[in-house]
């Protein structure tokens, strides 16, 4: 499906060659900042900085002008005064440059009668020269793999999550998350006012992409709903779909003569439009990032019926009670274990101070040494009532038992029983008074692929969007 | 009132939906008062008479609706009622008479109605009736075409739902005969672009079929 994108876009997401227009050897310029930032990530292309003033940034020569470049340039990003774009378009048409990025802002965005206007004149330009926008207002392209990073040089590892956003923070705030949660993009793209590309065509070029294999989009609006509504059920059908609709409160119902027009909300037609075309709609930048992360490691998972394990050293009661809410509230089943597993349980924990129901209290392990605290979880794993394990990992309670050494190996434990078992392990690890340790251990779980969540009501979401996700695919 | 030039009246309504398939209890326009009588007769009591105006949005806000009328006698007299306080409410409205149709008896009440969205085109709304969608906005809504999954979905969707599967003795409304009625309405507002706004408010579902006993169709 959409495979004439891939061809269409390997300018913009592989370009052999970038022009950086607004570049400078003496000011701290955006386009400066674009050139360093190419170059500090190893982009393995040519960069070709263009600026009036001349000179050189580090080994780059500075062209003054686009058309004074030697080489053939493929892509174009241009962080120019919005007076000067036009005269730029024909000099990117001369130089039969395939796709232009515009960092400029101040069009229709700030200005509805100008602004409209300009870009009106851009798109004509554009069709013109055979090229296409990407903008104007927005950061433009990530691709990691190709060494294209954000402005300001963020850059990731590799992987298989590909994103759409409208908003340049939004998107810069994605990689960056991504990198603390080792969420790994394939390709993103942050396209600002979108007169040309827009979301549809970005949506249909990662359906089609061999390296993404889901997909997480942040959008405001759109210019063309018919054509992001069907983009979308074609979008959905092939690859996880994850949306973050932004902007839900606007008023957006005008003035109606029927019961039905006064009801129509903005917000609820979106919701509508999103289920309707089988994407999963999400409510903010954490869901986003939980649920994509959930997409990633785990892909496809059906089942919803978890097993809470808390309290590994102490303290289980109260928060396991609660665990056990979050995880109900939000979806999943949390049946007793069966009466074999609480059997054996008991007979390693002894009856007094655990609870062998689910939620699980297994605290008396630590009586008993850690051999003990890794037989229990290991038994509630292989309870065949469970289809997902959700271990609730207190750090400040942890550390001052079992000490950094033990932490560890607890923590090794988890990372070989995901490994072994065929059921999600996943870890909810809470803020709190050890932050130093709880980060390094959540780094080292989700290198190890563990997903780890910072609570139990985010964890419970994620999953149960992955499973209703599944079971969608499976009835097709 | 609201005065529109593009409101269609129940009669014209009716007419248009029930060319495309779509189940209503026909109506009839009765211009004087022993044209009402003689339809009533036709139709069999009891009937109902709805004033027909296209000034008219809220038939009943002006007493314009008297339901259950048993007899040619009652007829008669609810169609003098009718005009006389419509004119009081809306001096200036335009009246061409009165609707006629057979009362429905009382079933699951629903709405499924068509607005335009300004980014996504026309949109349909499933709900229960009454005081649920008034109040609690118990709606449902699916961008057109919506196909015959959408509209078991959005169905299923309403919080009331438990309702129409029949609750507390109460007589079960036929789900396939709404999900048909709401696949056929999308197909009629996807080849009539003209059609700005639409409500079948309410439509009666029962445990075999669904009709809608009131319609209105507002115009681009």
């Amino acid at each position: 499906m959409f495979e004439e994108k891939l061809k269409e876009f390997e300018p913009i997401f592989y370009p052999k060659s970038i022009a950086v227009i607004g570049a400078s050897a003496t000011s701290i310029k955006a386009g400066s900042l674009w050139v360093w930032a190419l170059r500090s990530a190893g982009f393995p292309g040519l960069i070709y900085p263009v600026g009036a003033s001349g000179g050189q940034i580090a080994d780059l020569k500075i062209f003054p002008n686009l058309r004074l470049v030697p080489g053939e340039v493929d892509y174009v990003i241009v962080a120019i005064p919005r007076q000067s774009v036009l005269e730029l378009l024909d000099d990117c048409a001369a130089k039969n440059v395939k796709a232009v990025q515009f960092f400029t802002a101040g069009f229709s965005e700030i200005d509805a009668q100008q602004g409209r206007k300009l870009e009106e004149q851009m798109l004509e330009k554009a069709r013109q020269g055979n090229l296409r926008i990407i903008g104007p207002n927005c950061i433009g392209v990530y691709c990691p793999e190709h060494k294209i990073p954000f402005l300001l040089g963020i850059l990731g590892e590799s992987g298989s999550v590909g994103f759409v956003s409208q908003s340049g923070g939004i998107a810069t705030k994605l990689v960056t998350n991504g990198i603390a949660r080792h969420i790994n993009y394939s390709k993103g793209v942050s396209f600002g006012n979108g007169i040309d590309l827009d979301a549809s065509d970005f949506l249909q070029y990662l359906a089609a992409d061999p390296k993404t294999k889901v997909i997480g989009a942040y959008l405001e609006g759109t210019r063309d709903g018919a054509c992001l509504f069907n983009t979308m059920k074609e979008v959905a059908k092939v690859k996880p779909l994850v949306v973050w609709k932004g902007g839900r409160t606007e008023a957006g119902a005008q003035a109606a003569m029927s019961h039905t027009g006064s009801l129509a909300s903005s917000a609820a037609i979106w919701s509508a439009m999103l289920k309707q075309s089988g994407a999963i709609e999400v409510h903010s930048l954490e869901e986003l990032t939980d649920t994509l992360l959930i997409f990633q490691q785990l892909r496809h998972w059906q089942g919803t019926r978890a097993a809470i394990i808390g309290g590994l050293a102490d303290g289980g009661g109260g928060n396991s009670v609660a665990a056990g809410d979050a995880c109900m509230e939000n979806g999943l089943k949390v049946p007793p274990l069966s009466f074999e597993t609480k059997q054996k349980l008991s007979e390693l924990l002894g009856e007094v101070g655990s609870i062998l129901r689910n939620p699980v209290d297994v605290s008396q392990a630590q009586f008993r040494g850690l051999a003990a605290l890794f037989q229990a979880i290991d038994l509630i794993a292989r309870d065949t009532i469970i289809d997902i394990v959700l271990i609730q990992e207190d750090i400040d309670i942890l550390l001052p038992i079992y000490s950094r050494k033990g932490l560890e190996e607890i923590n090794e434990f988890f990372i070989e029983l995901g490994s072994r078992q065929n059921k999600p392990i996943i870890v909810v690890l809470p803020s709190g008074s050890a932050e130093p340790e709880r980060l390094q251990i959540e780094q080292k779980l989700l290198a190890a692929s563990i997903p780890v969540f910072c609570s139990m009501e985010h964890a419970a979401k994620a999953i149960c969007k992955l499973n209703k996700y599944s079971c969608r695919q499976e009835a097709k | 009132m609201i005065k529109s030039q593009n409101l269609l009246t129940e009669v014209e309504s009716k007419e248009l939906l029930k060319k495309a398939g779509i189940p209503v209890v026909e109506a009839k326009l009765a211009r004087s008062k022993k044209e009402a009588i003689s339809v009533s007769k036709e139709m069999g009591f009891p009937v109902v008479l709805k004033i027909s105006s296209p000034d008219v949005v809220h038939k009943s806000d002006s007493g314009g609706v008297k339901l259950g009328l048993a007899n040619a006698t009652q007829v008669g007299k609810a169609y003098t009622e009718i005009i006389s306080s419509v004119k009081q409410a809306y001096p200036e409205a335009q009246i061409e008479g009165v609707s006629v149709q057979p009362m429905a008896p009382s079933g699951v009440e629903v709405i499924v109605g068509m607005s335009k969205d300004p980014q996504f085109g026309p949109v349909l709304m499933f709900g229960l009736g009454g005081i649920l969608v008034e109040v609690l906005k118990d709606v449902s809504f699916r961008i057109v075409p919506v196909t015959e999954r959408d509209a078991r979905e959005m169905i299923r969707e309403i919080k009331g739902y438990p309702i129409l599967e029949g609750y507390r003795g109460q007589k079960p409304a036929s789900i396939p005969a709404l999900e048909k009625l709401i696949v056929k309405v999308s197909q009629f507002v996807e080849k009539n672009p003209q059609i700005k706004e639409l409500d079948l408010n309410p439509i009666f579902a029962y445990p075999d079929k669904a009709v809608a006993v009131d319609a209105r169709i507002i115009l681009e």
